[in-house]
Formats: C-alpha cells, sequence, structure tokens
C-alpha cells in the first residue's frame, strides 16, 4: 500500500476514536492547518484530527504507531518555527478541543489544564485569587499551554522568572508508542530521570502533552515600568549593561531601534518620545519597598547613560500604553514595509552591542532595512528584516541578511533561537550551533522515545533529506570550543 | 571472550590517567571498587571512558566523594573515575553566566563568582561538593524556593558518554532552546547516563542585604498556618525553611533577600505573619544542611505545598512510634523536606516508616537520598513507585547500553 | 457651540452637514486601519494579504470558541476565501464556514496587522449569494427573513399571531410550515421579552429640543426596533430632546440595509442604503443618530455597501458623507455632555457590548461612561465581554444551535455578574441573553442605554426598568 492508501485506510478508525466531527477529510477544510504561524512553510496534511480526551490522542497516536504513520502535534497554530508544518503523509493532532481548565488549586499554588487552554486564560483563571502563571509569550491571549510545552516558551518577564519549564511540575503525556504516561504531578521533584525537563521545548517529537500541572505565582505587590528613550542603541545598550552590572533584575527590559518605534508609532500611536534613536522599557516587580528603591536606580541609570526622556507608568493603564508599542512592533513592521522576516536569535548580552552594529553594517550593504525589538535583558534579538516582495530578489537577499544575522549570532557564542524553536525552519541551521556528536546524542534521546521515528519527524534535528550532508564539517569540534567561545576542561 | 586480568585491564587503563587499585575508602554505599581513575583532564577522562567501554568495565563517577553513598548501591563497580581533576573556572561576569568543570570544588566556585559580586543560587547543602556533584544529584538547598533547583539553573553542559564521546547541550546563553535539554535528564541522574565533565550556570546579582525572620512553635499546625499565610502575602521570600531535629520545638526561618530597606520593611510584614519572630541579619550555621548526623538514613519527601507541615507532622509520629527520633528539614516553600532517621535504628523500622509515609501520601514521592549499607542488605525500597520508568529505561538504555555507568544507582535498577 | 440649523429650525439646503469633532464626537473610523473609504477601494486579494496568519483573532472568535477548529475561525476563513481567490473554487464545506461566521467583528479588534475582515466576509457572502445556488429549504428560509425582517409594518403584522403562537406554544398557522418553525421562536421570544404595544405612543415627526437646543438630528427608528421596542425609540428621543436636541424622525424612513448587507444580499443591502441616505439628506440635521449598534456600524460602512453593489463614485460620495454624520446615541451625548439631572438608580447592572458597537465602531467607553454617570447606578462588566452573545442579526435564526451555546455561555456570564438588569445598545443582545438565561431557569430584566438614561432624566426609579 502507498503512504496515502495507508492513510485512507485509517480513517474510520480515526473516526472510531475521534467521532466524526473530529476527523478532518475535506480537502478546503484541511488546507486551513498547511501552516502554523509562518506561512511560508506550508504543506496539507494527510487527516486532521481533533481529539477531545487525552485517551483520544492516545487511540490516533497508537494507530498511527500500529500503522508505522507519522503524526504532527498541533495546538493554537501560533509557532513561528513551523513546528507544527502537517505531514501530506500523516496525521496532524490538534489539541485545540482539549482546553479545560481542570483545576486552580490555591492552597498549592498549581493549575491543572488541558494542553489547549490559552496560556492567558490560565492567569485568568488564577487571577481573581491573586495568582498568575508567569510564562507570557507575546502571543499569550491565543497560544496553547500545550505548545508552550512543546516550545518551552518565555516571554519579556522570563528575564526574572523563566520559562515553561521553571514553571510545570506535572505532565501527562501520550508517547509516540502511544501510552499515556503521568510524570509528576503536583509536587516539586518527581523522582527518577527529569522527564518532564527534557520533553519540555522538545517541539512535539518525543510525544503529545495531554494534561499539564502549572506553578502558579503570587501577583506582585507592585510593578512599575519605566520608559527611557536614548538617542541611539549604543546608549541604550550601555543602559542595559549599566542595570544589570549594578545587580538589579527587572522582570522585563525590552528595546526597541527607531524603525521599530517608527512602525509602531505607525501602527498603534504609541508616542514614544520623539527623536528617539531608541526606547527601552524597564519593568520592576515585587515588593513595593524593592520595587520603588529598584526603580530609582534604575532611572538614575538611564539618566546617567543619556536618557533624554523617562517616562514611569505605575497603574495597568499607564503600563498598558508604555507596552503597546512594544507589543505591536512584529505586527506592526507590515506597516512600513509589504514584507518581513521575523527572526530569533541569542547573544551574550555583554556582545550585543557589537552584534548590533554587524546588523547594521549588514543592512547597510545589502540594502535591506532591519528594525531591531529585542529582550535587551537576556541578549535575545529579533531583528525583523524588511523587504519588498514585489522587487525581483528582494526576498533572497532579505534571507540571506537573516541568516547572516544567526551567524552572527553563534560567532559570538549564543543561540540560533532563543525562543521561536527550531522546528523546520532552522532545523539545517543546528549543525553550525552543535556538532555531530552533540547531535548524534540528541538523536539517541529521541529514539529512546521514539524508536520508530513517527513523532513530528524531521523537525528540530537535521536530516540528511533536508539539510544534505555535511561532510567533514567541523567534525569533532565542537562549534563553540572551535569559535574560542568554549574550552573542554 | 577472555576476561582480561586486572593487570592488563589497569595498564590499558593507564595510558590515559594514572590508575590505582581501589582501598577500603573507595565504595559506594556498600559496593567496594576495584580501580581507581585520576584522569588529568576532560579529554583523557574521554579516552578513560572509551577504554573502559572496550574492557566492559562498570564506572562509577565520583568528584569528592561525599554524596557517593546516595541512591541505591551500584550492582557493581570496576572502575571509579575520579573527576577533581576537570576543574577550571570560566566567568563571563559581564553575562552572569560561568562554566565550570565537574570537580571544580562548589566552595570554590563560589567564591570566585562572590569577588566579583555574584553567586549561583544554589546553597552548599554538604560541605565539600564538586560541581559535578551537586549537579549529578541534583540537589538543591533552601534558596530553590526563589531559583528553582539546580537544574534550572545549569543553561550548558558537557557530558561524557558511555564510549567516552563528549556531547554537548544548551550554551553559554540563559535563554536558548536549540535542540533539547539534556542537562535536565543529567541532573540528578546520579551518574548514570554519562560523566559530567563541565556545566554552565546562570548566576544572580549577590543581593545587596538579606535578613532572616525566625520563629517557634511546639504545634506544626501553627506552622502550617504560617507559611500558608507567606505564601498570600507578597514579601517573595528567598526561602522558607522548615526545621524540627528530632525532640524540641519547630522552626521556620524566612530568608528575604534585597535591598538594605526593602529587606527591612519585608523583615516586618514576616514578622507580623509569624508569633514572637527574632529578626537576623545572617542565615545560620546549619542553615541548608541536611538534618541528623552523617550516618544517618536520609530520607526525601516531595509534597504538595500544603502537605508540608502535615507530612512533617506524619513523620515525627511514625518516628516516635518506631521509637526513633527523626529530625526535618527543608523547603517548605516549594514542599521538599529531608527527614534523618537515626543511624541505629532496625532495618525493619526504617522501612515500615518509608512504607507508612508513602500510604499516606496522595501525592508526591518518598525516596531515600542516602542509607547504611546494611539497610540496603535488608532491602530498603529507595525509590517507591516511579511512573515513567519504561521511558526511563529507554533513555537510559540509549544513552548507556550496556548499562554500565553507575549500574543499580538510580530507579528501577538502572 | 456650532449651530447648523437657523433659529426656526428649518432644515438647511444642501443636504447633511458634517458635524465637527468635539461637538458630538468624530464618528470612529472602525478600529485598526481606520479609514472605511481606503478599504472601500482596496481590491479584495490586497485585503487578504494583510493577513499573516499570526493567529490572535482565534480567541475573539465565537465559533471557534464553540468548536475549536480552524476552519470556524477567522484566520482559517481568511485561509478559505484565499483558496477561493487563488482557486476560484467554492466549496461546500467553504460555505458553510462562512455561514457559521457571526459577523460579530471581535476578530477585527484583535487584529495586530489591522485586516479588515468585514469588509473580507461581506464581500465573500456576496460571491456566495451569487455563486452559489442554496438548496431549496434554505432558499425559501432565506426569503422569508428578508421578506420580513427590513420591513417595519410587516413586522407589526405579525405581532398579533406571533402573541398567539406563544399562548398555544406551536400554532396551526405555523405548523405548516417548516420555515416559520425556526423563524416563529425567534420572533416569539422577542414578542415575549417585548413589552405590549399600549405602552408605546407613535414618535411624532419632530420632537423639540427641551431648553436651549443644542443640535438637530435626525434619528433612525430601524425595523426590529421600531416593530417591536418602539419605547426603545420613545426614551432614545426623550432623552435627546432633555439634552438639548431636536430630534427629526423622517417617516419616510425604512430598513437601513444591515441585514441584508451582513447576509451577502448586496444589491438588497445598497437599495435600502440609497433610500436611507436620501431620506436623511432630505432631513437637515447635524447628525444622524442611531440607537441600533448593527444598523450603526453598516451606516458607518455605506461606501462599502455600495461598493459592494457596484455604485459610482458619486453615490460614494454621499455615502461617505453619511457616515460621517451617524452616530450611535451615546456617542453622541458623550459629545455634547450632560445637561439633564440624572437622579438616582439604585439598582445593580451589567453592561454588555454590542459586537456591533465594541467591534464595528470601537464604542465602549461612551455607553460606560453615561451609565456610570447615573447616581447610585452599580455597573458590572461581564467576563469575556468581547465574545458575541450569538444574536448576530439573524443569525439565531440561520444557525440556532451555535448562537443556543452562545446564548448559554452568555447567560451563565450575565448570571455570575449577581446584576438585576442588563443593559446593552443592541435589542437582539437582550433579547437572546433574557431567553437563553430564561432556558437556564433564570431571568434578568433588559432595557437599551436610552432607556436607562430616560428613567434616570425622568426620574423614575428602578421599578421603571425592573418591571418594564
Amino acid at each position: 500500500m502507498s503512504q496515502s492508501d495507508t492513510l485512507h485506510a485509517l480513517v474510520p478508525d480515526l473516526r472510531a476514536i475521534c467521532g466524526d466531527d473530529g476527523v478532518l477529510t475535506d480537502t478546503a477544510q484541511r488546507r486551513t492547518y498547511e501552516s502554523d504561524g509562518i506561512t511560508y512553510h506550508a504543506e496539507l496534511p494527510g487527516v486532521v484530527v481533533l481529539p477531545t480526551t487525552p485517551e483520544q490522542v492516545a487511540g490516533v497516536v497508537r494507530l498511527c504507531a500500529e500503522h508505522g504513520v507519522p503524526f504532527v502535534p498541533r495546538g493554537s497554530g501560533t509557532g513561528l518555527s513551523a513546528g507544527a508544518l502537517p505531514r501530506a503523509d500523516g496525521v496532524l493532532i490538534v489539541t485545540s478541543r482539549m482546553r479545560r481548565i481542570i483545576e486552580i488549586d490555591i492552597p498549592n499554588e498549581r493549575a491543572v489544564v488541558e494542553p489547549g487552554v490559552f496560556n492567558l486564560d490560565v492567569t485568568r483563571a488564577a487571577a481573581p485569587h491573586g495568582y498568575y502563571y508567569a510564562p507570557d509569550p507575546s502571543s499569550q491571549q491565543v497560544c496553547s499551554v500545550g505548545g508552550n510545552i512543546a516550545e518551552n516558551s518565555g516571554g519579556a518577564h522570563c528575564l526574572k522568572y523563566g520559562f515553561t519549564v521553571n514553571h510545570v511540575t506535572g505532565l501527562q503525556i501520550v508517547t509516540p508508542q502511544g501510552e499515556l504516561v503521568e510524570l509528576g504531578g503536583k509536587a516539586a521533584d518527581a523522582p527518577g530521570y527529569d522527564l518532564i525537563g527534557a520533553f519540555i521545548g522538545s517541539e512535539g517529537t518525543l510525544g503529545i502533552a495531554t494534561r499539564i500541572t502549572v506553578r502558579l505565582l503570587r501577583s506582585p505587590q507592585k510593578v512599575r515600568t519605566l520608559l527611557a528613550a536614548f538617542d541611539g542603541m549604543d546608549a541604550g545598550g550601555r543602559a542595559v549593561s549599566a542595570v544589570i552590572g549594578a545587580g538589579v533584575l527587572p522582570a522585563a527590559i525590552e528595546m526597541m531601534d527607531a524603525l521599530a518605534i517608527e512602525a509602531a508609532e505607525a501602527a498603534v500611536a504609541c508616542r514614544y518620545p520623539e527623536g528617539a534613536g531608541a526606547v527601552l522599557i524597564v519593568e520592576l516587580d515585587g515588593p513595593a519597598a524593592e520595587v520603588d528603591s529598584q526603580f530609582e536606580q534604575v532611572t538614575r541609570l538611564c539618566r546617567d547613560e543619556g536618557a533624554f526622556e523617562l517616562r514611569s507608568a505605575d497603574d495597568p493603564a499607564e503600563r498598558t500604553t508604555i507596552w503597546k508599542g512594544r507589543k505591536s512592533a512584529f505586527a506592526a513592521v507590515g506597516r512600513i514595509s509589504p514584507a518581513y522576516i521575523v527572526q530569533d536569535g541569542v547573544v551574550p548580552r555583554t556582545a550585543l552591542g557589537e552584534v548590533l552594529g554587524r546588523i547594521a553594517a549588514l543592512s547597510a550593504e545589502s540594502g535591506i532595512r532591519v528594525a531591531n525589538v529585542f529582550h535587551a535583558g537576556d541578549g535575545n534579538l529579533h531583528p525583523l528584516v524588511l523587504f519588498d516582495d514585489a522587487e525581483p530578489g528582494a526576498g533572497d537577499r532579505a534571507e540571506a541578511v537573516s541568516a547572516a544575522i544567526l551567524d552572527l549570532c553563534i560567532e559570538a557564542g549564543g543561540s540560533i533561537t532563543g525562543e521561536h524553536g527550531v522546528g523546520v525552519d532552522k532545523v539545517c541551521h543546528m549543525p553550525d550551533m552543535f556538532g555531530p556528536d552533540d547531535l548524534a546524542a540528541m538523536d539517541r534521546f529521541r529514539r529512546a522515545f521514539d524508536p520508530q521515528g513517527i513523532a513530528n519527524p524531521e523537525k528540530l534535528l537535521p536530516t540528511p533529506r533536508l539539510c544534505g550532508e555535511r561532510p567533514g564539517a567541523r567534525k569533532g569540534v565542537h562549534p563553540l570550543v572551535a569559535s574560542g567561545e568554549a574550552e573542554l576542561f | 571472550m577472555a576476561y582480561p586480568s586486572e593487570s592488563t585491564e589497569q595498564a590499558a587503563l593507564a595510558a590515559h590517567a594514572p590508575v590505582r587499585a581501589a582501598t577500603a575508602a573507595d565504595t559506594a554505599a556498600g559496593t567496594a571498587a576495584r580501580l581507581v581513575a585520576a584522569p588529568a583532564d576532560a579529554a583523557a577522562a574521554s579516552a578513560l571512558l572509551g577504554e573502559a567501554a572496550r574492557l566492559r568495565l562498570s564506572v562509577l563517577p565520583r568528584g569528592n566523594g561525599t554524596k557517593i553513598d546516595w541512591g541505591a548501591p551500584p550492582r557493581s563497580c570496576d572502575l571509579i573515575i575520579d573527576t577533581a581533576a576537570l576543574s577550571g573556572i570560566d566567568h563571563a561576569a559581564g553575562d552572569l553566566v560561568v562554566r565550570a568543570g565537574a570537580g571544580t570544588p562548589f566552595a570554590e566556585l563560589r567564591r570566585v563568582l562572590a569577588d566579583a559580586g555574584q553567586r549561583l543560587s544554589v546553597d552548599e547543602v554538604v560541605p565539600g561538593s564538586t560541581v559535578g556533584g551537586v549537579v549529578a544529584t541534583g540537589v538543591s538547598g533552601p534558596r530553590r524556593m526563589q531559583h528553582g533547583p539546580v537544574r534550572d539553573l545549569v543553561i550548558g553542559m558537557t557530558v561524557l558518554g558511555h564510549d567516552g564521546v563528549a556531547a554537548s547541550s544548551g550554551g553559554r546563553v540563559v535563554k536558548n532552546v536549540a535542540g533539547y535539554d539534556l542537562a535536565k535528564v543529567q541532573a540528578g541522574a546520579l551518574g548514570t547516563l554519562g560523566l559530567i565533565a563541565s556545566v554552565t550556570f546562570r548566576l544572580h546579582p549577590v543581593p545587596p542585604a538579606l535578613r532572616v525572620v525566625r520563629a517557634e512553635s511546639d504545634d506544626p499546625g501553627a506552622v502550617g498556618a504560617w507559611a500558608a499565610a507567606l505564601r498570600r502575602s507578597q514579601v517573595m521570600p528567598t526561602a522558607v525553611e522548615l526545621d524540627w531535629p528530632g525532640g524540641g520545638p519547630l522552626s521556620l526561618r524566612v530568608l528575604l533577600e534585597g535591598t538594605g530597606q526593602g529587606v527591612a520593611e519585608r523583615a516586618d510584614a514576616v514578622a507580623a505573619v509569624l508569633d514572637g519572630a527574632k529578626t537576623e541579619d545572617a542565615v545560620p550555621a546549619d542553615w541548608a544542611r541536611p538534618p541528623g548526623g552523617p550516618d544517618d538514613t536520609l530520607l526525601e519527601f516531595a509534597v504538595p505545598l500544603a502537605e508540608v507541615l502535615p507530612t512533617a507532622a506524619r513523620l515525627h509520629d511514625a518516628g516516635a512510634a518506631a521509637g526513633a527520633s527523626v529530625a526535618v528539614k527543608g523547603s517548605a516553600g516549594c514542599g521538599v523536606l529531608y527527614a534523618a532517621v537515626p543511624a541505629g535504628t532496625a532495618p525493619d523500622a526504617v522501612q515500615r516508616l518509608l512504607l507508612l509515609l508513602r500510604d499516606g501520601m496522595a501525592a508526591g514521592s518518598a525516596t531515600v537520598r542516602r542509607a547504611h549499607p546494611d539497610l540496603h542488605a535488608a532491602g530498603l525500597e529507595v525509590w517507591g513507585e516511579v511512573p515513567g520508568l519504561a521511558l526511563m529505561r529507554a533513555v537510559k538504555s540509549g544513552c548507556d547500553p550496556d548499562h554500565r555507568l553507575s549500574p543499580g544507582r538510580f530507579a528501577g535498577g538502572l | 457651540m456650532d449651530h447648523r440649523t437657523d433659529a426656526t429650525g428649518r432644515p438647511h439646503d444642501g443636504g447633511l452637514a458634517h458635524v465637527a469633532s468635539g461637538e458630538v464626537g468624530t464618528p470612529l473610523p472602525a478600529p485598526g486601519e481606520g479609514d472605511a473609504e481606503g478599504t472601500a477601494h482596496r481590491s479584495f486579494d490586497d485585503l487578504l494579504n494583510d493577513c499573516v496568519h499570526c493567529g490572535f483573532c482565534l480567541p475573539s472568535c465565537p465559533t471557534y470558541v464553540l468548536w475549536g477548529e480552524e476552519m470556524d475561525s477567522p484566520r482559517g476563513r481568511i485561509h478559505l476565501m484565499a483558496q477561493h481567490a487563488d482557486e476560484d473554487v467554492l466549496s461546500a464545506a467553504a460555505v458553510q464556514h462562512f455561514d457559521a461566521c457571526l459577523g460579530c467583528l471581535a476578530c477585527v479588534t484583535s487584529c495586530p496587522s489591522g485586516v479588515r475582515y468585514d469588509s473580507l466576509i461581506e464581500t465573500t457572502r456576496a460571491r456566495v449569494e451569487r455563486e452559489k445556488p442554496r438548496g431549496r429549504g434554505e432558499r425559501a428560509l432565506r426569503a422569508a427573513i428578508f421578506a420580513l425582517f427590513p420591513y417595519r409594518r410587516r413586522l407589526d403584522l405579525m405581532r398579533g399571531p406571533l402573541r398567539a403562537y406563544q399562548r398555544s406554544g406551536l400554532s396551526s398557522l405555523v405548523r405548516r410550515s417548516g420555515v416559520l418553525d425556526r423563524v416563529a421562536p425567534s420572533l416569539a421570544t422577542m414578542e415575549r421579552v417585548a413589552p405590549p404595544l399600549r405602552t408605546a405612543a407613535p414618535l411624532p415627526e419632530r420632537v423639540p429640543a427641551r431648553g436651549r437646543r443644542r443640535a438637530v438630528v435626525g434619528m433612525l427608528t430601524g425595523c426590529v426596533q421600531g416593530a417591536f421596542f418602539p419605547q426603545v425609540n420613545n426614551a432614545t428621543a426623550r432623552v435627546l430632546a432633555s439634552e438639548g436636541a431636536d430630534v427629526v424622525i423622517p417617516p419616510s424612513q425604512g430598513c437601513c440595509g444591515a441585514l441584508s448587507a451582513h447576509a451577502g444580499r448586496a444589491p438588497e443591502a445598497a437599495r435600502f442604503a440609497r433610500a436611507t441616505i436620501e431620506t436623511f439628506e432630505r432631513a437637515g440635521v447635524d447628525a444622524v443618530v442611531v440607537n441600533s449598534a448593527g444598523c450603526g456600524s453598516t451606516m458607518k460602512q455605506y461606501a462599502q455597501v455600495l461598493a459592494e453593489d457596484g455604485a459610482g463614485a458619486g453615490w460614494r460620495a454621499r455615502a461617505d458623507a453619511l457616515a460621517a454624520a451617524t452616530v450611535d446615541l451615546t456617542e453622541f451625548l458623550t459629545g455634547i455632555g450632560p445637561r439633564a439631572e440624572r437622579h438616582p438608580l439604585p439598582l445593580r447592572a451589567a453592561y454588555h457590548d454590542a459586537c456591533h458597537l465594541s467591534h464595528g465602531q470601537g464604542i465602549t467607553a461612551q455607553p460606560r461612561d453615561l451609565l456610570k454617570a447615573i447616581p447610585e447606578l452599580d455597573l458590572a462588566d461581564l467576563p469575556n465581554a468581547d465574545i458575541c452573545c450569538g444574536s448576530a442579526g439573524v443569525y439565531n435564526i440561520l444557525q440556532p444551535q451555535a448562537a443556543r451555546e452562545l446564548g448559554g455561555r452568555k447567560a451563565a456570564d450575565v448570571a455570575s455578574t449577581d446584576a438585576r438588569l442588563l443593559v446593552a445598545g443592541n435589542p437582539g443582545c437582550s433579547l437572546q441573553i433574557a431567553a437563553a438565561l430564561e432556558r437556564e431557569g433564570g431571568s434578568i430584566a433588559v432595557a437599551h442605554t436610552a432607556q436607562v438614561l430616560d428613567a434616570s432624566i425622568r426620574g423614575l426609579g428602578p421599578a421603571a426598568l425592573l418591571e418594564a
């Protein structure tokens, strides 16, 4: 039987598991699932299923395992690395109908949710009790907690509060063999290997999370946000270093350059100070006494580094005004450019200035504009590479600039992705960051979960089919070692 | 295949590192080693492991040996690899990260960082530990409440596999989601998945001021109410530690860190919640130390937050019923308690106590961290039920197909 | 205050006068992009391209909330539209998903890229109507709806028989017709919730301002509003007059065309739009005050409605002029500021955002500000305020199951506030939510914002609203 015949033959069984309305075979309907948050990777899924219970997910995966059919998990479909890119020969398992908040347990400071629950809804459910769920990716209103598990999502506030992996104590997963396994629960430190820790961020290659227990945090007593405007990125970058160097750990430090400010202004009229070459948003939260004294300190440091205008926000409405420009920045760039690529790379914070300078040089050489919006506190750059898709060759030049920026990140000792994940989009960049032995170790780990290789295949780890062989490329020497960034002790 | 003689083995290994015959001191939870090798660096350790693989030797990585008795006894131990020389500190102060060799003394790392006004926010639970030992046992002290357990602070790791091949994951930046975070499974794996060669950590600035607010009570219910009130408050303690020595009252110690003005006000807020609170401006000498003495049986209980004091009370009662004075200490703030059952308590009494506690727990886990070889010999159940064991076995087999790395030390005989 | 009529109140020559901003509030552009004009002139494909597939619209979409599937989300529907645009194939499945859209426009508000979904879905619906013949049953149902709802007098005639329907459960009158089985329950609900006819006196052609006149405004009476809720129109006129506006109520006015436009019946919608434009051009007023969210939203987009029917620049300009003069009642009142004294209304009320007010016109603060200014009125906000109640014009007739589920969710949200009165700026919403609450065994009084203001200004006390 051909692959599509195999898939076709599964449909009655899939319907028996998920119900008639839980299996999509109509072409027009399936096509709406052809891509996630980045549309330039698209593939018509063989079949789409919309299970409503963990048992249904397990049933579908077991069926796939029995027939050697690949499956791809998908949550809200907002990912930016094509991690949920479907397979024509596979089943797309969509968790968007599994969206019950099962429990808000305040005495134990935990929430138990299904994978399709929107991230922000966890906080909404906890808020009346004075609690919140800390990971806050920019798409938090729509991205699913299950998707956050796959990507180990962070957010603007992960500088202080960490990533999804730091906030999950229990997972129920369906393994690639279709077994339901409970890992951890409401208590910390589940015995045995920390499989929860390794599962989070595995991009759907180790199975599907079907129930998730997360920590809830007590809302901070006080939150204050500072907007500081500088003439240029250098001064802004110096202010970031000064703040971190002074021992202050803000909840968030975000920076935008002039082009990003221009875009945000066009989209949401955020009214950032006129003439700013860079704006810095610093948010402090915690006990009132701490926040107030640190706020003074941060304000002083920004002024010392040349901030020409400082605005502070102490209530939610004022904070929203300051954050509006930053949060809209990605989509806003659409207002100043017909097309753009959102890049996601990380550099050590001390390399920020140099890397930004080199990005500017790249931009100048290529004639491709680059707007910079980034999480300055942890060196996570989001260069927006702008181009006009109507102009012949512009797309290729933009792609080249975008890839060159990743090279700069690796060269500086950073990472090819801080939060968007590898997926399909960056899978061929993995050998730039990891050596063959590193990748082999990762592949062995994957095989331990998925010996058949049916869970989200060809994502996360490079394959010769996708990326070609790289004979001799950095063989045996770790790229970080080669770059002089790391020496083996 | 002929079994190589001891001297042939030793010679083959000696090509990569100084090797000596094990002494009476070279045991792990009662399992005696045959040989001890001390490679000069990671490359030598890698070659040594490769040689050990060819010779099919069982291997036990060891730092300073302070926690070598933790976990179950290894089934066999042909070769201890001493990581002492895999040391070194590469501190990128401006980036708040440090990379340290596994054999680096933890105290030395703390000193170097402190000189730069920074710290790895992990308390030294067992004095004399190495960096590798802290990570391999996953032992995390009181400050985990604010900063997470040690594995949360690891951002990169290089591990030598069963065949000696070095593999890295993570990197040198805090924010990084490229590839699997394999350091997570290595942390706490007791050397059963590989030999940790070096670890990169994220750091924090040393807060300018700290206060410890302490209060005592004979009533676990009252202390439980304090802990609950602290959770409801917004003072954000760095740690909330319970200490209940065998005999004597319970005490709760709340660590606050921050600016001078900030900690003063927060300490007042905490003192208002506790009855008869005293405030100090340094952590006590026994801070972060596990309860009891070095020969006691050390148990770990991880429970939901609201179960911390009831669990402590059950432990206390179960100890009393067994005629043993059980000391309890640990983080009320994150629900991880250590309990010390006095050395010399009859093995079946320890086993009964453990089973009683496990039966009474609606959620969480109770594991034996360290026990006297006699207790192991008597069949003490070290791990209890471990969900996901089949996956763990697959992970183990993937990393160590011949099960030669610290075999049997981990859950499920892994 | 700039008076645009002379002392006698005689209308200006030359049609509509623009209302200066700051007087009655600039008519708001739809959220996001803002220029209806620009949208009307951009190509469908161009508008489609604005979508970057980020998915931010998903949580705001009532059908996605219900069913959790991509095809019934704005992003999925846009994808289906693009499939249609690229390949010119309109599958039955796609039509079903377009039909399931409530047209609540919550996605327009939530879109960071400024995608004009409102425009996209109206164009798509018009294409569906043109290209996809519907089955006989569906055709008959739609014909019945559009032969009835846009016509005030026909609705009036229905009211007697409906009472009979309501009394008998299912009368012999409607039992014979499957179509009426679907239309009648909805109308019967209106009949049950709407007060008896005798309480509302017919409105005169002109209600003079009380005290010094501050403006001359036209008033749209609407079809459903007029037939079932004449007391809302009366309250609107009284409030406007109390605040110093001469209220002109052209008797010749008909349906504004909103229902037709939302259903893709482009020529019909354009016909109604032209008639409405002509009517109010002749009325000589500063502004056209609308108290029904769906009508106001469509009137502000008249250029698009006419463009859909292929109207020329002349008509589009006249449409723009009317659009610029169209204001929601609450928008108008906050713009001129309060003059009449507000008397206390001691009760707890919940305010529901009608989609075509909040998402269609960006009006959320004004009604709340007006209500909060009433002494002793305790105003609650609803959880999930952005999600449509399921009324959505005639949606509850065409998609009764989805409408019912959404109504149930909204009823639960309303019940959670412990309010005794539900206030909304659209009659359909109030009906839908009240009916859903009744099904759950609860009950709540409903009122239009105008009625609450009217009761406060006249000092009638809470009983007037709770027992109406």
